[in-house]
């Protein structure tokens, strides 16, 4: 009888601590939300490297909220600590009123640790270090001009910043939200954390999906800005860039960058670091580590753990549709606003200039390039506007960097 | 979403509607400003130091060429004459075309006619296109997978 009274008592606990009692609706909703975006990285291959991931911690966290939970200490009487079989000896002790208590720490659940690279703005530079042994920007030296594409493109940003503050966030949040339309995770994320951490789930999956539908958003806004004879601008080839040159160039940006603007350091500094890593041709071993496996590992962490922010009652706010919202404008605003001043320095320079390239200003290396390239080639079909468009593209990256910089400085 | 939800989200940040524009007044003004002085200072430092550069390597690369060209006139009295270039005085070259790409051309044309002087080069000249058919499959080919 006692046996049976055991067991009864053993299944009753173990179903009183699973996920049927423990679950309310809203993780339900998102376990649902994150199979869907399973379904989207795995089927349509919508940038599985990260959306995988953060999926995945998405499902966890709504099946077992306790895996983001913080370590925390309790107050145990001797008599609880027997009661919970806990150890007296080695545990700081504190005596209020009286009573010896024994302080026994309860650690946090996996991804709070993993979590704290998030957290703490760790993973954001070291993916840049990565990023950085990864880019070429031998366009960007044969044209600096593009750089200014790389700086109209994020517009867009403070535009934004105006509609999330106007809709009724406070001015860092607003920073948070507008930073969506740098089409930048890394730097995205780092600028969360610093100014609105509550919101870096909405504010992540935001920007990683529009940057995975960029073949989507650009092409008809890029299309209704230009005419046809722009977009069939053939553009001179770039000239080739010199070894020393290519050196020179991130040991350059960091300097003035630093000094200029010290709080988009940490990012900048590691971007140009990788890319010396790259150009210096010394550190082969160290480049192909921080380009690969590095890079790898820490996109695991940081996927997983900003996917698991998103727990049920976190994300299913009204916050999140506007920020949804207001990211896509971010994102539109950006995409045009580099397309106009690509007109722009199409008529200066009297037509040398294909205006498509201003649209890769918006970062999402590479993949707002290869969109110029096919907006170009369904045009001309002869016209590659590739090498041109990385230009403006890697300047991008630079351009959201200095103005993640500027929104830490002015909001944070 | 209702009504009743936006309101609430309206008055989270308890700014007046005078403080939200002077807010994104300010920070429009300074982002645009700040971010395009910065770029437009590198784009100012990146050309100063790419022509610094450029300027040094090719004065660099002139005198390793005098050099040369004074070595083969002191080692190779008797330069030897292709024949299809032999009569270079007819041939016009447009500028920017290298010698080096007249001698492949040449070379090119002698293996394809043999050097008994049937063919002639009269002009050289780039092509508007910019590039040939097959350079265009073969760049179309690279580049697709992106």
């Amino acid at each position: 009888m006692e046996i049976l009274q055991g067991f009864v008592d053993a299944v009753n606990g173990i179903l009183q601590s699973s996920g049927i009692f423990t679950l309310n609706w809203q993780n339900y909703v998102m376990i649902g939300v994150s199979i869907v975006l399973l379904y989207l990285a795995i089927k349509k291959q919508y940038e599985p490297l990260l959306l995988l991931p953060i999926a995945f911690g998405m499902l966890l966290v709504n099946l077992y909220p306790d895996i983001m939970a913080a370590p925390s200490t309790e107050l145990l009487t001797a008599e609880q600590c027997a009661a919970k079989s806990v150890a007296t000896s080695g545990h700081a002790t504190q005596i209020i009123n009286g009573v010896t208590y024994y302080e026994n720490p309860t650690y946090g659940g996996l991804l709070y640790y993993l979590y704290q690279g998030v957290k703490l703005g760790i993973y954001p530079p070291l993916i840049f270090l990565g990023i950085g042994c990864m880019t070429d920007f031998g366009p960007l030296i044969a044209n600096p001009k593009s750089l200014i594409l790389g700086a109209a493109a994020q517009i867009g940003i403070f535009i934004t910043f105006t509609g999330a503050i106007f809709l009724g966030f406070t001015e860092a949040e607003s920073g948070a939200i507008g930073i969506i339309g740098g089409a930048d995770g890394p730097t995205a994320i780092y600028v969360t954390t610093k100014l609105a951490p509550h919101l870096l789930g909405s504010i992540a999956i935001a920007a990683y999906s529009y940057m995975a539908l960029v073949p989507i958003i650009q092409p008809p806004i890029m299309k209704a800005l230009t005419t046809k004879k722009e977009r069939s601008v053939v553009m001179e080839q770039l000239r080739p860039v010199s070894k020393l040159e290519k050196i020179m160039f991130p040991v350059i940006v960091v300097i003035l960058i630093a000094i200029f603007l010290p709080d988009a350091a940490p990012l900048v500094g590691m971007l140009m670091l990788g890319n010396l890593f790259k150009e210096s041709g010394v550190v082969e071993r160290i480049a192909k580590t921080a380009q690969n496996e590095l890079m790898n590992i820490i996109t695991i962490f940081l996927g997983t753990t900003v996917g698991a922010t998103a727990s049920g009652q976190n994300f299913l706010q009204p916050s999140t549709l506007f920020i949804i919202g207001l990211g896509l404008l971010a994102f539109c605003m950006g995409t045009a606003c580099g397309v106009l001043f690509g007109k722009l320095m199409y008529k200066l320079t009297g037509g040398k200039v294909n205006p498509l390239i201003g649209s890769a200003g918006v970062s999402a290396v590479p993949m707002a390039a290869r969109v110029s390239q096919r907006v170009g080639q369904q045009e001309n079909p002869g016209n590659f506007l590739l090498m041109h468009a990385m230009g403006p593209n890697v300047a991008g990256v630079i351009g959201s960097a200095v103005a993640a910089g500027v929104l830490l400085n002015v909001v944070g | 979403m209702n009504l009743s939800n936006v309101a609430s989200i309206l008055a989270d940040s308890g700014m007046s509607l005078s403080e939200k524009g002077i807010a994104s007044g300010k920070v429009i003004l300074t982002g645009f400003v700040v971010v395009f002085a910065v770029l437009l200072l590198l784009i100012m430092i990146i050309k100063l130091y790419s022509t610094i550069v450029q300027k040094a390597q090719q004065s660099g690369k002139k005198k390793k060429e005098k050099v040369k060209i004074e070595e083969t006139k002191t080692s190779a009295p008797t330069p030897v004459v292709a024949p299809v270039s032999a009569t270079p005085s007819a041939l016009s070259v447009q500028d920017g075309v290298t010698d080096e790409v007249v001698a492949v051309i040449s070379a090119a044309v002698a293996a394809m006619y043999g050097s008994s002087g049937k063919a002639r080069i009269k002009s050289i000249k780039k092509s508007d296109s910019g590039r040939s058919a097959w350079a265009n499959a073969g760049i179309l080919d690279n580049t697709r997978p992106f």
